[in-house]
């Protein structure tokens, strides 16, 4: 916008009609930036203003007046007079920091504060179903990837012939339950379908989803390498592990396809590869969909959350009495899992701790950026609301009620 | 709006980013008293209340004035707490847990030792590293040494600090809670050792003056080979070694200046060569190590961002106490309420009167002081 000293006179019909001052529109079409700018009190006396201005032209005076002081900003850039400051916050291109001393007597002076009014806030909890997407392809890539390596690993698992069962110390204590695991496979998939539902329920599912899909990904990622670099043998002599394929790459990845298929259940028959002790997948997936679902239901829900919670630790306790994996890989499991949710949902629910600072050193996690770009529009804790997935409304035609307020 | 009070206040243009109030204020050139109140709020009040505070006010100061004529006092509130309370007792009590757990390490791996299972029954597992790269013999007396170097700057650099009670306390914390997770988890599952050049000492079979003996010999040396006292197996899951490279690194990194980068490189290469020749040495499989560093760094910066920001402590949404150690740490940093610094003192302090004061200059202030 142009300075105020070099309006045209259709500029300042326009301003005087945007300041709601139509009236003086008439009595000023011939005045331009300049005479606005000069006109005083004694303008006002003297007709024709004397007879439109209700108040003596105090209001519009007053309008002039700020202009005034903008036009001198710009028009004088002293050095400071007398200890006049205009305190000005923005680095506007026009408003700096000097001007002129605006006579006034007593010892006062004029100042500009600026106020900045905030802008209204965006949504605060933004769906962005595109992160959530791209948290899904993580995660995705994260199992096919398990499943090769689960895959080669087989190839490299000692026979349990040559290698016997390491010593363990729950193993001395409990015998091995056969039906055991299968319990252990049921609680998970219980757990896995009373989360699913959960989600959907959930009113801001896309965030949530988010979250599960990159925590989920990432421990199974964590697991490659720790079940890649050193190959446990067999937990018990009761594993029958399919034969090693010796190279034929063809069939390596079928065999990694089908597991992925079933869910690297034994219920689903798809569990019988070996070599993927160190650490616990089940665990992983039993702890993982506790926590979250503990985490995004109502408090006051404790019998939910105890149903889960021993869901969650029988399933665990039975992994370990069918001796279908060492102590060590479930311990680290559970660790990993618990550290990992922990972590991830103090750096999303802590506003500070969203910024890499010297004092955030959660911040060093080599995943920080990617958790920038799934959390970043998510200003608050994430509040445990709940919604039909479906609205009724779009199952309902013709509902006569809203029929107005749909019109506007 | 305080605008409105104002004897002269403006009506304000609304532009796209903010408002503009016109205030009026009073002029600099009378005596404005030298308060520690913001000077913003500091001029709305004298123009608030008009023509006579001023003088008021600069009659009083005047009065201020002639008497110390070189300066002005400028009163700083007093903080009534030390923000970082040395503390001792807590430091000692945290350093017996560190040494209870390092004696615990001891006897566990004592004890694990009779679980391993026979080289020829059960060969070492099948490792990446190792099958990329053969073994050195040398590789480990590197790493030993390394970590001894480590631990002696380390030692050093916590002696200089200033506040080294605090820092100590997390230290002997860290290190002590690491041992104890290391103690887990090499009793519940036995690995056999890595490389057939080991040697482990002949089991016991429960002869327990034997395995005092053994207790002793280890804590003697500190459990390194190079003293002669890392003769027993079991201890692989997860590597201790790694552990003190990392974390003394991860200290010295910390709690000196930023601009000693040359300092943090080279501890950085210690460290990391440290490890690596471990795997080199094949005295630890990889996931040992990996495991380690892993526990180690994520559990420093667990502590480490819980000690730091204030504003967690007393969050609803500070899903970092749920830890089952988060009692001791309260119990801990209860009393440090900011960042430790990184200041440096002697750690002895020399007696004040063996110094005088050697510039003349500063005399003629003592004196005023002492008027």
């Amino acid at each position: 916008m142009k300075k105020a000293g070099q309006w045209s006179k259709e500029q300042v019909s326009l301003w005087l009609a945007e300041e709601g001052m139509q009236e003086y529109v008439e009595p000023l079409q011939q005045a331009d930036g300049q005479a606005l700018l000069r006109l005083s009190q004694a303008d006002f006396q003297k007709p024709p203003l004397s007879r439109i201005s209700p108040d003596s032209g105090k209001q519009l005076l007053e309008k002039i007046k700020t202009l005034n002081i903008e036009h001198h900003i710009e028009a004088h850039k002293n050095g400071f007079a007398n200890g006049h400051v205009v305190i000005s916050h923005e680095g506007d291109a026009g408003a700096s920091s000097k001007t002129k001393r605006n006579g006034l007597v007593n010892g006062f002076h004029k100042e500009l504060v600026r106020i900045p009014i905030p802008e209204p806030a965006g949504p605060q909890f933004p769906t962005e179903w595109g992160k959530t997407g791209v948290a899904f392809l993580y995660a995705i890539c994260c199992f096919v990837f398990t499943s090769i390596m689960i895959s080669i690993v087989h190839e490299r698992v000692p026979p349990k012939e040559a290698t016997p069962p390491l010593p363990d110390k729950f193993f001395d204590l409990f015998d091995r339950v056969e039906w055991a695991f299968s319990v252990c496979e049921i609680n998970g998939m219980i757990l896995v379908i009373l989360w699913i539902i959960q989600w959907s329920l959930m009113k801001h599912k896309s965030i949530v989803g988010r979250r599960f899909l990159f925590i989920v990904g990432t421990l199974y990622l964590y697991r490659c390498i720790t079940m890649y670099i050193t190959t446990l043998p067999v937990p018990g002599m009761h594993f029958k592990c399919s034969p090693k394929l010796y190279g034929d790459w063809e069939s390596q990845m079928r065999r990694g396809m089908k597991m992925l298929a079933g869910g690297g259940l034994t219920i689903t028959g798809s569990h019988n590869l070996c070599g993927d002790y160190l650490y616990s997948g089940h665990t992983v997936m039993l702890t993982l969909t506790y926590l979250f679902m503990k985490e995004y239901s109502p408090r006051r829900f404790w019998c939910y959350h105890w149903g889960c919670g021993l869901l969650c630790a029988v399933g665990i306790f039975c992994i370990l009495l069918a001796h279908d994996h060492y102590t060590i890989d479930v311990v680290i499991a559970y660790f990993i899992t618990t550290r990992l949710f922990w972590w991830y949902h103090t750096m999303a629910n802590q506003p500070d701790l969203k910024r890499p600072s010297r004092t955030n050193f959660i911040s060093r996690v080599w995943w920080y950026r990617f958790f920038q770009y799934l959390e970043q529009n998510v200003k608050d804790v994430v509040p445990r609301s709940y919604q039909m997935p479906i609205s009724w409304r779009s199952l309902q035609s013709g509902h006569v009620k809203y029929s107005r307020i749909d019109s506007d | 709006m305080a605008a409105s009070q104002f004897p002269d206040s403006g009506e304000h243009a609304s532009d796209s980013s903010g408002c503009h109030v016109e205030v009026t204020v009073a002029d600099s050139s009378q005596a404005t008293p030298p308060r520690q109140t913001h000077p913003a709020s500091d001029t709305l009040d004298s123009v608030r209340k008009g023509d006579e505070r001023p003088s008021r006010l600069s009659r009083s100061f005047a009065k201020v004035l002639r008497k110390n004529q070189d300066y002005i006092r400028i009163t700083i509130p007093v903080t009534r707490l030390d923000r970082l309370p040395p503390e001792w007792w807590k430091t000692g009590l945290v350093f017996m847990w560190a040494g209870f757990n390092l004696f615990c390490t001891t006897v566990m791996i004592t004890v694990v030792n009779d679980r391993v299972p026979n080289k020829s029954e059960n060969p070492p597992l099948p490792d990446k590293f190792f099958d990329y790269i053969p073994r050195q013999e040398w590789a480990f007396k590197v790493t030993e040494v390394n970590g001894m170097i480590l631990v002696t700057a380390w030692f050093f650099q916590w002696l200089f600090l200033k506040h080294r009670s605090i820092v100590g306390r997390r230290f002997f914390f860290l290190m002590g809670t690491l041992y104890l997770y290391r103690m887990v988890t090499m009793y519940i599952t036995t690995l056999p050792v890595p490389s057939m050049h080991m040697n482990c000492a002949p089991k016991l079979d429960g002869d327990s003056i034997g395995m005092v003996h053994r207790v002793l010999q280890l804590l003697s040396g500190g459990g390194l080979t190079i003293t002669g006292s890392h003769m027993m197996c079991g201890d692989f899951l997860y590597s201790g070694h790694t552990v003190m490279l990392t974390l003394t690194f991860l200290f010295i990194r910390e709690y000196s200046p930023r601009s000693l980068w040359w300092y943090h490189l080279i501890c950085w290469l210690l460290s990391a060569v440290g490890v690596v020749f471990i795997l080199v040495a094949h005295e630890h499989y990889s996931v040992d190590v990996v495991v380690a560093y892993f526990i180690t760094s994520r559990l420093f910066w667990w502590y480490h961002t819980m000690a730091n920001n204030q504003s967690l402590r007393d969050s609803p949404h500070n899903y970092l106490n749920r830890v089952w150690w988060s009692y001791f740490f309260r119990f801990m940093e209860r009393n440090v309420r900011s960042t430790v610094p990184c200041t440096f003192s002697w750690p002895v302090q020399p007696p004040t009167a063996c110094f005088k004061m050697p510039c003349g200059r500063y005399s003629i202030v003592q004196s005023i002081r002492e008027e």
